[in-house]
Formats: structure tokens, sequence, C-alpha cells
């Protein structure tokens, strides 16, 4: 009775939960196949809404301002976090690398509003400071992006670089690698998954991002998350629905990846865990 | 001019505060099977991570083929390694782990494929070339990481305590394979082990290192028959160290008994540490024993018994094939050449008494060893 009553409850719990967390984006899409412009009536099932997006000129071309942003801001966040990762995984003073790796998380748990408020200021300044007519354009918001990106590819590659035996760079030099090579060969095959998953989490931010793009954006480059807030402005239409609709699938379908990556990597890891396990028994015997 | 392989010359090595070899000197020669042994943090491995380049001393020389090795970065050094948990590259299959070495040497593929076969024969893997490294043995690595580097044709060839993860009966077979192999290859082996019956089975010298400093270098039956002070003695084997006095050449006293020696050179009246072996010692009836003592402790160890019998105070080691029994009282006798005496050192008095001893405590401070 108690048992049957606690599982009653935790079913019900979970439903709650769940419901919570996916009842705004199932409305939202079964909305935006919805003839009319009505949220409280379902009229007809239709595609409407999807044709007026498609049409919508200036849209598309924040979706493409978008995508172009977030693909530039994940290159070089990938490049310059597998870098910077690699030198913090070569510190040798523990003291530097605590403090380095507090720098490197500044960003990160750093408000938004104040990341993307402080560096509008600094490009505004040092824009002035030229001479520039307009200081915010594309450049600027991509360095806001790679800024905020960086360190969620840090925080993705350097537990990689930390769990690889670090005889295997040894090896490749003892094997004629220069450092520079063994870097190539060695290293950069075995963290690998870390640098993957680095790279999609940043392109998803880049993505996803609004409050820092809101600051650090001119008017020549709009990217589709400040374009639907200022869409929001006046009236919303159903075609803001499919628009959302479409990105959801987009962005489930990269966390899909992103965690099949994962999985594959921790079962790796398992094996490997297995295996000394299995060593050790059989030197115990 | 003489012309040693490797050659240390007043090498010592600090890191931050501790030293980690202090003034070693030591030669290497062509074709020689040595081994650095010693207890973990001995600095045995240092000393192997000097001449593969992992390290640079702080102060000293270091000379390879009579050539300074101080500038030479690893990869252009003529030596490979086999390190300790073989280090093989996960993402690499057999053959490609084996390759490595000669694609960056940018051999040809046909000399590529010869020589990844011609190794992966020698150490008994043929077949194995597509195989992925995690699908196999600890003691198949363990030949792929050995295969991976000779098959670059080092002068030579340095082992970092490869054996230590296989286990015991696998250990053995590697044993002699090894050596056969240094034999076949004819290239110069440098060893790194704490196991000392690993290091006397397949050794030509033997370097006994303790706290950063060589306590010893020679073969392996001179290390075992002369060692030079009471850590040797104890660590090689096991030995009974008593305090004595040498009365004049062949002549020692100790446990209130003079015995007959082989050993000379030594002060009359010097204070002197003694070690008896324990496979050397006679057990004789009650009366007719140079020395007499109660038997404490019998252990059967299958080819022997290891006794533990309490001389005046002093527990000794015997092994022996004869039978006792614990209380037994049982008297010993001791040839002139089961005695040795060795000078008195920094260890006189560490080592070599018993009475402290017991098998468990043995086993249980044996896998720290291991580490």
């Amino acid at each position: 009775m108690g048992v049957s009553n606690t599982k009653l409850s935790s079913k019900i719990y979970t439903a709650v939960i769940f419901a919570f967390l996916f009842a705004p984006i199932v409305i939202l899409l079964i909305f935006s196949f919805n003839e009319s412009k009505s949220l409280s009536v379902f009229s007809d099932f239709s595609f409407k809404w999807y044709k007026e997006l498609f049409n919508d000129r200036s849209t598309l071309e924040s979706v493409k301002n978008s995508v172009i942003l977030a693909l530039a801001a994940t290159a070089v966040s990938t490049v310059m976090g597998t870098a910077a990762a690699f030198g913090i995984y070569r510190i040798r003073k523990e003291w530097y690398k605590v403090l380095m790796n507090t720098v490197t998380n500044i960003p990160m748990v750093n408000p938004d509003i104040i990341t993307g408020i402080s560096m509008m200021l600094v490009f505004v300044f040092v824009g002035q400071f030229f001479g520039a007519s307009t200081s915010l354009n594309f450049w600027t918001i991509l360095i806001a992006h790679i800024t905020f990106c960086l360190p969620y590819v840090i925080l993705q590659v350097l537990p990689k670089l930390q769990q690889m035996d670090g005889a295997l760079l040894e090896a490749a030099q003892d094997l004629g690698c220069t450092p520079f090579r063994a870097f190539f060969k060695v290293t950069l095959p075995e963290i690998f998954p870390g640098i993957i998953t680095g790279a999609i989490m940043a392109f998803t931010l880049s993505l996803d991002d609004f409050v820092i793009s809101y600051f650090t954006s001119g008017n020549d480059f709009q990217t589709l998350p400040v374009r639907i807030y200022s869409m929001t402005k006046k009236t919303v239409t159903p075609k803001m629905y499919a628009l959302a609709t479409i990105i959801f699938f987009i962005t489930l379908s990269l966390l899909l990846i992103n965690n099949l990556i994962d999985n594959e990597d921790s079962r790796n890891l398992r094996k490997i865990k297995k295996n000394r396990k299995n060593k050790k028994y059989v030197l115990a015997k | 001019m003489h012309n040693h392989l490797i050659e240390f010359k007043n090498v010592s090595k600090t890191f931050d505060t501790t030293e980690a070899l202090s003034n070693i000197n030591l030669y290497v020669d062509e074709n020689e099977f040595l081994t650095l042994l010693g207890p973990s943090g001995c600095g045995k491995s240092t000393l192997l991570r000097l001449i593969a380049g992992f390290e640079s001393p702080t102060d000293g020389q270091l000379l390879f083929e009579g050539q300074d090795l101080s500038s030479i970065p690893p990869h252009k050094r003529k030596v490979n390694t086999v390190f300790q948990k073989y280090a093989l590259f996960p993402h690499l299959n057999v053959y490609d782990n084996i390759a490595f070495g000669m694609k960056i040497q940018k051999k040809s593929k046909k000399e590529i494929e010869y020589e990844v076969g011609r190794v992966l024969e020698l150490v008994n893997l043929k077949g194995f070339d597509r195989r992925s490294v995690d699908s196999l043995s600890g003691g198949q690595q363990q030949r792929i990481a050995i295969a991976r580097a000779i098959v670059n044709k080092p002068h030579v060839l340095l082992l970092d305590e490869p054996l230590a993860a296989l286990d015991l009966k696998l250990r053995k077979d590697m044993q002699i394979e090894l050596k056969n192999m240094q034999k076949e290859l004819g290239v110069t082996f440098i060893y790194v082990t704490h196991d000392q019956e690993e290091a006397l089975s397949m050794s030509d010298t033997i370097v006994v290192l303790n706290e950063g400093k060589i306590q010893q270098i020679g073969a392996p039956c001179d290390i075992y028959n002369e060692p030079r002070n009471a850590f040797v003695a104890d660590f090689i084997g096991e030995s009974n160290i008593i305090d004595g006095v040498m009365l004049e050449n062949y002549k020692a006293s100790f446990s209130g008994h003079t015995f007959q020696c082989l050993d000379k050179g030594f002060a009359e009246g010097e204070p002197v540490d003694v070690v008896v072996r324990p496979e050397d010692v006679d057990i004789v009836p009650e009366g007719e024993g140079m020395l007499c003592g109660n038997v404490t402790q019998v252990t059967f160890m299958g080819v022997h018994n290891e006794i533990i019998v309490d001389i005046g105070g002093f527990k000794w080691m015997i092994q022996t094939t004869d039978s006792v029994n614990v209380g037994e009282r049982i008297g010993i006798s001791l040839d002139p050449d089961a005695i040795h005496i060795m000078k008195k050192s920094e260890y006189s008095g560490m080592f070599g008494d018993y009475s402290s001893y017991s098998n468990e405590l043995d086993e249980l401070s044996d896998p720290g060893r291991d580490e």
C-alpha cells in the first residue's frame, strides 16, 4: 500500500515536471499549424505561417546572419579554446593554474547583461577613439560571441586532456615527433570528442544568445533572436511560432548528437576502467 | 680514449627542493643488459628519463657515444622507450602503433610493411596487425610496446618496469623472452625494476640505487654474494646482518663465537657488518653447532622451510629443507664461504634482523611497492 502510493506520487511528480517543461513548446508547435491567428481556437491545420515565414525576407536574412555568426564564432572559439585548454593543461604551478581556471570561468558566471553592456561600452569607446561613425557591426558581435563561447570549449576540452595518459605525448616524442607534431598526431585525436562537444555547445550558445547580441550588434547586422524581440514589440504573428518550432527541432537534434557522442565516450571510459580492474584482479591473484 | 655508449659524469637531478639523483657516475657499454634496481622513489626512473630526454640533469654531464646529450631533444635521440603502462596510442591499431616511428621518419610503405611484419613475428603476435590496442591483454599490449620501440632499431632500448603490470607466470615468461630478444637484436637494454629476482635473472650488470645514490654496481652474482652494504644485502635476497668485529685477516667474531671467513683487508678489531644468507646456514644437532638457538617460527614455502631462530636475542632467518619444529633447540654451523664481511655504512643496523619478521606484514606492504 505504502509502496504503491510512493510509486504513484513519484509518477505524478514526473508527469507534472514534464508538463511544465514541454507544454509551452507543444502549444507553440500546435498553434504554428493553426489556420487562424487565434490562440484559443484551433480552426484548421495549415502550413500557412510557415509559407509566410519563408516569404519574410528580413527574418530569413536574420536567420542567415545568426547561422553565419554562429559558425564563425564556433570556428574561432573552438580553435582558441583548444589551444587555451592545452596551455592551462601544461601549467605546472598550481596557483597559476587555479588563477587561469578562475579567469576562464568569469565570462560563464558573469550575468549576460553585464557582459553585454560592458562589451558594448568597450566597442563604442574604442570606435570613438578611432573616429568611426558606427562602432557596432558584425565584427563586434563576433568578438562578443567568441568571448562567451570560449570558456565552454575550454571546459569541454580540458578534462579530456587531463584524462589522457601523459606518457602518450612522451611516447610520440620518443618515436621521433617534435612536440608540435606530437600534439597533432596524438593529443588531438585523443581529445577530439571534447573538441566536438565544445564546438556544438559554442554553436548552440551563439545561435541562442539574445542579451549579449542585443547590446553588441549594430543596425546592419541583426541576429534572429534580436529580430524576434524587435518583432514582438509590435504584434506577434503565428509565423514566429513556426520559426520557434523550427529552431526548437534544430536545437534538439544538436543536443541529441551531443549526447550520443558523450554516451559513446563514457562507454569507452567504462570499458577502460573495467579492463584496469580486471588487470588488478589478475595481479592480486 | 674509452668508448662507452652512455656515460654519466657527476650527474645530479633536483626537483624543486628534493634531490632525486645525486652525483651519479655510471657508464653503459654496447650490447649490455644493464638493470637499474631499487625501491620506489630511489631515482631509477628519473635516471632513465634523463637518457630518454624527458628530464635534463640539474648538474653534471651525460654523454652518448662521447657526445654531450644536453642540447639534444628526445625526438632526436637514438634511444627508444618501453613505458611502464605501455603508452600505446589508443586511436591507432596495432599496425599503426608499430609503424608510428617509421612513418615519422618517412620510410617507404613497403619497408614499413616488411618491418612491422618482422617485429610482430619477433614478439609472437603475427596476424594482430588490424586489432585495436584496447582489445589486447596486458601481456600482448606489453609486446606491442616492445615491438613499437625496437622496430626503429634504437642503439639503446630503455625499459621502465615493463613487466610490473603482468601477473607472475606471464612475467617469468616475458623475462626469458626479453633476455633472448636482447641477445638476438644485439641492442643495449637499460632496464628499470624494483624486482630483485628479475634483475638477478636477466642482467649483465645491476646498478643498485637508493635515495638517489648508487649503492653498488656489479654483475648479479657479485651483487648477491658480495653486497657492499646492509642496504644492498637486504634488498637483494634475504640476509641476516649481524654486528661483528674483524679480529684479523680471515677471522671474524660475532654472536660470541669466532669464525673462519674468506675476507681480508680490514683493520684489526674493526667493527663490521656480517652477512649470512639464510640458505647458507647448516642446521646441526644442538651439541655440534657453533651457535645454538630456539626455533620461534616455521613457515612452509614449498621448496624449503623458512625458520626463524633466536640466537642470543638476535633472530636469524634460515632456509632449510630439514624439518624442524617451533620450540626445538638447534645448533647451526657456518662454512667460511657462507660468511661475507662488509664495512660499516649509513645503513648499518637498519636491516637484516628478523625479530619483527612476519609473512603477513610482508604481504601487506607488497602492493605499495608495486605502485
